[in-house]
């Protein structure tokens, strides 16, 4: 993996294609889609169901290969990296939120946060330091000790949005981190989202539907039928 | 108006639909059933194919002692002048009793027993020539004309026995009561004859116990026409020298006797002398479990009506032990199918779960099938009869064939030990499923307050605690059961019928179910204790691991923590290695038991019995068996049986008398595994009031401290004894008598060896070529016999047999529940995935998901078959099978449960790779993806 950070966008993609299945049932998620991302910026990806938002996150992240196209995080090309090198990005520069949060149940919240740092082999105390820091960040100090199933779902994606952060990406990638909350709630976790992109520094790529949470985006990718159909303002 | 209730309604393609999409499962179930009603179905009649063959293999080795005999004195010869009356037609009184006695046994008896043999015997003469101690015995022969009567032979010299000159001349004449000795006609077989050095013409010298000559003369030399024929059976005498039948160094000789002979036999003994006795040999190829118990009943009832043979007008006296061995028999059938009878439980609770397990796999694959069905609005009926159909066509079809297999390996298939394996196969499927769509579209939600869903969760805890005491008292109280009862019917299950239609009939055993299942639900109870366990356990792993510094050592106790309270697979798992364990077991220790039994009954590697009583060829024939290549030690003795010894009281008891070098017989105990005797040092030492003896007694009739006395024939005075210790069991006597050799010598009594024991890898050959006319017992023969004898064979093929399938359910447990968890540990694990975690990492914690239950179960498994072991092979009587007087000893199979325990981690090894290679097909994308869902 070729590494270090580039200067200019932090996210290429250019040219990226991807088709599921072969023949009659071939459908064509991404459809020649290239776009750039700046670092430390929030980008709402919004679509319809089935516009191939998710499956565009996904080959960001490396958990998907196009079919053609390439994807540079950070100066690094996603698509020409083996297993053990989409890991390492992974670990160092992309994290992800998902709409159902995705922690471990028997684990605390304080020890989930940690699992990325425990992958990164940090060290016990400074792995502690950090995830007081980041639950003080998602305001859930005081259930550091808690468990997932003891935690309401606005409280859980804050516990995902921190664990994400823990281990400093450079990309974080939600997809539809409100997608189980109500609306209030919903908000609520955007705007912690949108604070966490200014404090440190994270370029977020958030996929939704919901204007509210689109009005916080800093830019809004729209995709449609796996193309891309306009990059704005909110 | 009330609602209409409508009969459900399933809808065929999602039936049909649902069906092809879970093949793999369905198919899975399918082969548990095949395989399970293939052994229930098969098993019983097997058994009861064994016990008609264990009733058939007791009477051919219980031999004579399963004759019937039938003895009526002859009518009284009482002359009108004071003397005794020739009877001519003396033959025809021997023909008319025979004839009656066929008449009295029962249509049961009479298909079972051969034609019978009608006999006339003298008392036994001594043979006065000068030389060794020899005997001769007077014996008339009528076999039933109807099996061609007999015996048949040829004259090779003379001709048969006539009547007395006296006797042709006057048939009907009467004799005075105290006359000379009237002569009588006899044939002799060439053997006899040539033994004798007589031929037709001579006469035989013979003195009767009151040392009186008797004029017996050789008419004839016969060769019989066939030496199998049954009529020389009991009387083998009759053809060749037998030695030893009438006591130690004596041989004993027979003289046929003729229809025209026989009068003058009955006038050559007292009134009382001569006996006819009728003998019916059973034909052990005829008999069946069946038959036999009315055969029991039969000769019960005629040994009641019995007569006394002194009494010359009363009925005839029965006399046979056929009742008892058939008996004896039925007891150890009963044993055999009571043992079978827990194995199949055994298998039968496994499959049970595995069954349960499958189907808790399929309602996870279709849980959102089914959600959806159900929001699309079908009904739970209709759900729970499309499952039903399902589940009824697929178990139906798979018992069929398992059925069919069974039918055709073992005629007169069994349904009954089946039912319980077919309605769990009918019964999960859809209970799980229909239970499955109601929660999924149920009213139910967590409730909001805690005090709400802690009572719920006490509710749950509460439900759970109920059924885990519910097996745990029936686990109990089987125990208490099997230990308080025996596993064996009450009366000792001897009825060979009686313990054989449980069996065949799949019904489990006479003993009772509940004990037949005390293993079986002891180890469930002992795998809901270790469920309670391991969630303790694995938290504390985790709470270790989360202190380390292994990252996948924390995400493997995670998972581990989180899926530890799943109770399927780890009962299965458990009860499927601990059966299977006690299974080993159970066939181990009577394995052991059966060598034991083989060593007690020898004595050594190889033994030569009936030897001559000639002490220098004996000691000569010991020294040179013992310089054959392979033998260790070679040992002489003198082995008597029904030694007369004046015990307390003066009450004779009739020992073993065993007359050794007490050395070299402690040096020989010293290389064989049979208990030491160190009371045999004691032998040496001369010991007040008599001649040292050590003394061993089933009834407690002798014992160390008492003073004996060891009688004697021919007024010879008695050897005073004193028991100085206790005698091992010599070659499986209970009641023993031993002596050194010179110290008996010494009291006057020389040693006659007739007996050498040898031991080492040689000794059975070298016994063998040594044998010279005497017999040659080898332990690996005895061992042999035993191990072959149908009910110990077919037992230990079964435990063998269950301990395999057991494995393999344990196993399937293993695969089963590991398939049911797997999409819910790839979603994880493709989630720490996003964390950073790689492909080859994410099998260790999969692994380390999977390992502590299985961990659990190799470990806790085979303790529990152990201590299940332990505590019931007991009452389950394995000494009947192995011959053995006491219960053998438990002999765990170390190698065989190092390889049950080690399967199930082996198995992980295989299992997660072959799991992960196949989950690395799809992309992360897809896994997470469906997670969503």
């Amino acid at each position: 993996m070729s590494a270090g950070p580039a200067a200019g966008p932090l996210v290429s993609v250019r040219g990226v294609h991807r088709t599921y299945g072969t023949g009659a049932a071939t459908v064509h998620a991404l459809r020649d889609v290239s776009f750039d991302l700046t670092p430390g910026t929030m980008v709402a990806l919004v679509g319809r169901s089935g516009s191939g938002k998710t499956t565009l996150l996904n080959v960001i992240g490396g958990l998907d290969r196009p079919d053609a196209g390439t994807v540079r995080v950070d100066g690094v090309e996603v698509t020409a990296l083996d297993e053990d090198g989409l890991a390492r990005l992974r670990r160092e520069r992309v994290s992800y939120v998902f709409q159902t949060f995705g922690l471990i149940p028997v684990l605390s919240a304080a020890e989930n946060v940690g699992a990325p740092l425990r992958l990164a082999r940090m060290p016990a105390a400074e792995r502690e330091r950090r995830v007081g820091l980041l639950l003080e960040l998602v305001g859930l100090a005081g259930h550091a000790e808690q468990r997932p199933g003891e935690l309401s779902g606005g409280q859980q994606q804050r516990v995902a949005i921190a664990r994400a952060l823990a281990a400093s990406p450079r990309l974080l990638i939600a997809d539809e981190p409100t997608g189980q909350l109500d609306a209030e709630t919903g908000l609520s976790v955007m705007a912690l989202l949108r604070g966490v992109v200014e404090s440190e520094g994270v370029t977020a790529l958030v996929s939704t539907h919901d204007p509210t949470m689109i009005a916080l985006a800093d830019r809004v990718i729209r995709i449609r039928d796996g193309r891309l159909d306009g990059q704005e303002a909110p | 108006m009330s609602p209409r209730i409508r009969p459900p309604a399933p809808h065929w393609p999602s039936v049909r639909g649902r069906a092809l999409a879970d093949a793999g499962p369905l198919l899975l179930a399918a082969a548990v059933v095949a395989v399970v009603t293939l052994l229930a179905g098969a098993v019983p009649p097997l058994l009861a194919a064994t016990a008609d063959d264990a009733v058939r293999d007791a009477v051919r080795r219980a031999g004579e002692d399963a004759d019937v005999l039938v003895h009526a004195e002859l009518q009284r010869d009482d002359g009108p002048y004071g003397g005794r009356l020739r009877t001519p037609r003396l033959a025809e009184e021997v023909d008319d009793l025979r004839e009656r006695v066929v008449d009295e046994i029962g249509p049961a008896m009479r298909a079972a027993l051969r034609p019978p043999v009608a006999s006339v015997s003298s008392p036994v003469l001594r043979v006065t020539d000068g030389s060794v101690l020899r005997t001769l015995q007077l014996v008339y022969l009528a076999a039933d004309p109807r099996a061609g009567g007999g015996p048949r032979v040829t004259w090779v010299a003379g001709g048969p026995p006539g009547p007395s000159a006296a006797g042709a001349a006057d048939p009907d004449r009467e004799v005075p009561y105290d006359g000379p000795p009237w002569p009588v006609q006899v044939g002799l077989s060439e053997a006899d004859a040539a033994a004798l050095g007589v031929r037709p013409g001579d006469r035989i010298p013979l003195k009767d116990e009151e040392k009186r000559d008797k004029d017996v003369r050789v008419s004839g030399i016969f060769r019989a026409a066939d030496v199998a024929e049954q009529a020389w059976r009991p009387v083998p005498w009759l053809l060749r020298p037998v030695p030893g039948v009438d006591g130690t160094g004596t041989t004993r000789l027979g003289a046929l006797l003729s229809r025209d002979s026989l009068p003058d036999a009955r006038l050559a003994f007292e009134q009382q002398d001569t006996q006819r006795t009728v003998r019916f040999s059973p034909d052990p190829g005829r008999l069946t479990t069946g038959l036999a118990t009315s055969i029991t009943a039969n000769v019960v009832n005629l040994k009641a009506e019995s007569g006394s043979s002194g009494d010359f007008t009363g009925p005839p006296r029965w006399q046979t032990r056929l009742d008892a061995v058939l008996r004896d028999a039925g007891t150890q059938i009963a044993a055999g199918y009571a043992q079978a009878s827990v194995l199949l439980a055994g298998v039968l609770a496994a499959a049970v779960l595995v069954l349960l397990l499958a189907a808790d796999l399929l309602v996870r694959r279709r849980g959102p099938a089914l959600a959806a069905a159900r929001r699309r609005g079908a009904g739970l009926p209709d759900l729970g009869s499309e499952l039903l159909l399902e589940s009824t066509a697929v178990t139906l079809a798979a018992a069929a064939a398992g059925f069919l297999v069974a039918g055709l390996v073992a005629p007169g298939v069994a349904w009954g030990w089946a039912v319980p394996v077919v309605l769990a196969a009918v019964a999960a499927g859809p209970g799980f499923g229909t239970l499955a769509a109601a929660r999924a579209t149920g009213d139910r939600r967590v409730p909001a307050n805690r005090s709400a869903r802690r009572w719920n969760l006490r509710t749950a805890q509460l439900r759970r605690g109920a059924l885990e005491a519910a097996v745990l008292v029936a686990a109990v109280a089987a125990l208490v059961a099997l230990r308080q009862r025996g596993i064996l019917p009450p009366g000792g299950g001897g009825d060979p019928a009686a313990a054989a239609v449980p069996a065949a009939a799949g019904s489990g055993t006479d003993g009772g179910t509940l004990p037949a299942s005390a293993p079986a639900l002891g180890v469930l109870a002992g795998a809901l204790v270790l469920l309670r366990l391991l969630p303790a356990g694995t938290g504390l792993a985790l709470r270790r691991s989360l202190r380390s510094r292994r990252p996948l050592a924390v995400f493997g106790a995670a998972r581990a923590a989180a899926t530890s309270a799943r109770a399927l697979p780890l009962l299965v798992m458990v009860t499927g290695t601990a059966l299977a364990t006690f299974a080993l077991t159970l066939a181990a220790t009577a394995e052991r038991g059966l060598a034991d039994g083989a060593w007690r009954t020898v004595g050594a590697d190889a033994r030569l019995d009936a030897l001559r009583a000639d002490a220098a060829a004996t000691a000569a024939l010991a020294r040179r068996i013992g310089a054959a290549p392979g033998v260790r030690l070679a040992v002489a003795g003198q082995v008597t049986d029904g030694a007369r010894v004046a015990a307390a009281g003066s009450v004779i008891v009739s020992p073993r008398l065993v007359v050794v070098d007490a050395a070299a017989y402690r040096e020989l105990l010293a290389t064989t595994p049979l208990p030491d005797a160190p009371d045999l040092a004691r032998l040496g030492a001369p010991a007040a009031g008599g001649v040292p003896v050590l003394v061993r007694s089933g009834d407690g009739g002798m014992r160390p401290g008492m003073r004996m006395e060891l009688r004697r024939d021919g007024g010879a005075p008695a050897i005073p004894l004193a028991a100085v210790g206790d005698a091992p069991a010599v070659d499986g006597a209970d009641d023993v008598v031993l002596v050194d050799a010179a110290a008996l010598a010494a009291a006057g009594l020389p040693v006659a060896a007739n007996t050498v024991w040898a031991t080492g890898p040689g000794a059975a050959r070298a016994v063998a070529a040594n044998a010279a006319g005497a017999d040659a017992v080898s332990r690996e023969n005895v061992l042999r016999a035993r191990r072959d004898a149908p009910l110990t064979a077919g037992l230990l093929r079964l435990a063998r047999a269950a301990a395999v399938v057991l494995s393999l359910l344990g196993l399937l447990g293993l695969v089963v529940g590991a398939a049911a968890s797997a999409p819910e540990r790839w979603r994880t694990l493709t989630r720490l995935r996003t964390l950073g975690l790689r492909p080859r990492d994410a099998r260790w914690v999969a692994a380390g998901e999977l390992l502590p239950a299985v961990l659990a179960a190799a470990v806790a498994g085979p303790l529990l078959g152990l201590l299940f072991a332990r505590l019931t092979l007991g009452p389950l009587a394995l000494r009947l099978l192995t011959g053995q007087p006491a219960d053998p000893v438990l002999v765990p199979p170390w190698w065989p449960l190092a390889v049950v325990a080690a399967a199930l981690p082996v198995a992980v090894a295989v299992l997660v790779p072959a799991e992960s290679a196949l989950r690395r097909r799809r992309r992360m994308s897809e896994v997470l993806r469906a997670g969503e869902g």
